[in-house]
């Protein structure tokens, strides 16, 4: 049944099992929101906590066994009201009431519990199984496993890259599965390092430390490798070309090389490399490809920047605008392609006398 | 507005971080008022205008640094590109091909370029720039040093 709850750690991004893991890793499955320590017996949060303590399936029968055959503080009453909690739920399955609380007021939390006394569920299925099926131990990759070599998970081996302990030794695939996205992710954190540093020439500040996280972007260009705040360079190049300077030369161009560039792409990473970069771009542009152009409006409009838009051109059935470009020879004997021409510009133009 | 003051500030930290670096420039921010600043450059060697002191006005917009520092001399100069009477100064980077990563400083830096390299084809200064463009070149810089030696110079005695 564990496979269809969704693993709580794959849903912090953080399950180290990957395909191994017990638990689901599809989002479509639901969350399970049934406390495990009452299913062991022992919840020290009693009725305040925040799972559910209900017993579940086939293996509440055996549990509750185990509880009563134990002696357990558990004691078992019947309440009438929660009965009907579902179709599952038998005579047998009823609602536990904590008194491990009362009878002992200092009863520490599960989690503190010194862990060989401690009574995993799991323990013995996990020591039987084979060392490539026997999961990695979490506690062992977080820093310390209390449970030492008594552990019955595998304790992993180093990572060089993040230095937690989390390759499994015995599934290759894993391993170089989790050195891929480790290096990505130091590769990322190094970024960030190193994007903290660079200073915007406009504003003379240091792009990522601006007050508000909206200015916290770097606004690349693509023609030449100078950085500045996605603000400040928006604008200087929206800046009014009425206030004297020239459009092509100061305000399209980079203010330090001077550049001309056509577009400006927000980041909140500073790249190292012109790899980097181009995936940033080609990021940037997928990421508009996918919103419809508000200018196009499902073919209801025209959009001005025609067929160098970055953003979607498609009708509301889903076709993509197709765009014949007419070329025009011009008088120099160059071709040229012809600017959208309609009826109403030679209209408007038009002296009725 | 608020970016303007910001910037500004940084640029007098700048400023006074590197005073002793650079002693052809020397600038100072009004004491009330962050926008205006005046500037007291060197006249560049091997010029006619070496061994003056000559005084800048900046008045600076509040959209700077989207938008150029006014600049006029305060001190009496001749040159080609340098109006005569409102020390108003003909230079495109504090027109039409301003930068905004330019500063006061780097300003002033291009003040001193263009007092080497005067550009008499589009002159501020007809007197002088006709000196240039007729190939007198003994008459400008005759004049030039008189007028700096009159109005750059500390009097002697």
């Amino acid at each position: 049944m564990s496979k269809r709850v969704l693993c709580k750690f794959f849903a912090h991004g953080a399950c180290l099992k990957g395909d191994h893991c017990e638990f689901s890793h599809d989002w479509k499955d639901q969350s399970n929101n049934v406390c495990t320590f009452y299913q062991k017996g022992v919840c020290s949060y009693g009725s305040r906590c925040r799972y559910e303590h209900v017993k579940i399936g086939t293996i509440s029968s055996s549990s509750t066994n185990s509880i009563q055959q134990k002696g357990s503080k558990a004691v078992e009453v019947t309440c009438p009201s929660k009965i009907s909690v579902g179709a599952e739920v038998n005579a047998n399955l009823s609602i536990h009431v904590e008194l491990s609380a009362l009878s002992s007021p200092f009863f520490p939390p599960a989690w503190k519990q010194d862990s060989g006394e401690q009574n995993f569920p799991d323990d013995d299925i996990v020591g039987n199984l084979r060392d490539v099926d026997r999961p990695i131990c979490s506690f062992a990759a977080a820093g310390n496993c209390p449970r030492g070599d008594r552990c019955p998970h595998i304790h992993g081996d180093l990572c060089p890259t993040c230095e937690k302990y989390c390759l499994h030794p015995y599934r290759p695939d894993e391993r170089e599965e989790h050195s891929i996205m480790c290096g990505k992710k130091k590769q990322h954190l190094d970024a960030l390092k190193h994007s903290q540093e660079i200073e915007c020439s406009v504003c003379l500040d240091r792009v990522l430390s601006k007050p508000s996280a909206a200015e916290r972007k770097f606004g690349l260009l693509s023609e030449c490798d100078h950085p500045f705040c996605i603000s400040c360079i928006r604008n200087w190049r929206s800046n009014s070309p009425t206030s004297g300077m020239d459009v092509n030369s100061a305000l399209r161009a980079c203010p330090i090389c001077r550049k001309l560039s056509y577009f400006v792409i927000p980041s909140v990473i500073w790249y190292s490399t012109l790899e980097e970069k181009q995936e940033i771009v080609d990021n940037y542009k997928a990421r508009l490809g996918s919103i419809d152009c508000r200018y196009f409006d499902f073919g209801n409009g025209s959009c001005p920047f025609g067929t160098s838009c970055f953003y979607k051109h498609a009708y509301r059935d889903g076709r993509l605008e197709e765009v014949a470009l007419r070329h025009l020879g011009a008088e120099d004997g160059n071709t040229v392609i012809a600017k959208d021409i309609r009826l109403s510009d030679f209209l408007s133009n038009l002296r009725l006398r | 507005m608020q970016a303007s003051r910001a910037r500004l500030f940084k640029e007098l930290k700048e400023v006074q971080r590197e005073k002793v670096v650079d002693n052809d420039i020397q600038l100072v921010c009004d004491d009330s008022n962050i926008f205006k600043w005046t500037a007291l450059i060197k006249g560049p060697s091997e010029t006619p205008y070496e061994g003056g002191v000559f005084q800048l006005a900046f008045a600076v917009p509040e959209q700077y640094p989207l938008q150029p520092p006014q600049v006029r001399f305060l001190t009496k100069i001749f040159h080609p590109n340098v109006h005569f009477k409102t020390g108003e100064i003909c230079l495109d980077i504090l027109k039409n091909a301003w930068s905004p990563a330019w500063t006061l400083q780097s300003v002033c830096r291009a003040i001193i370029a263009l007092m080497a390299h005067p550009e008499p084809d589009s002159p501020l200064n007809c007197d002088s720039g006709n000196l240039l463009r007729s190939g007198d070149l003994r008459g400008y810089q005759s004049m030039a040093r008189m007028y700096t030696r009159l109005a750059a110079m500390p009097k002697k005695g």
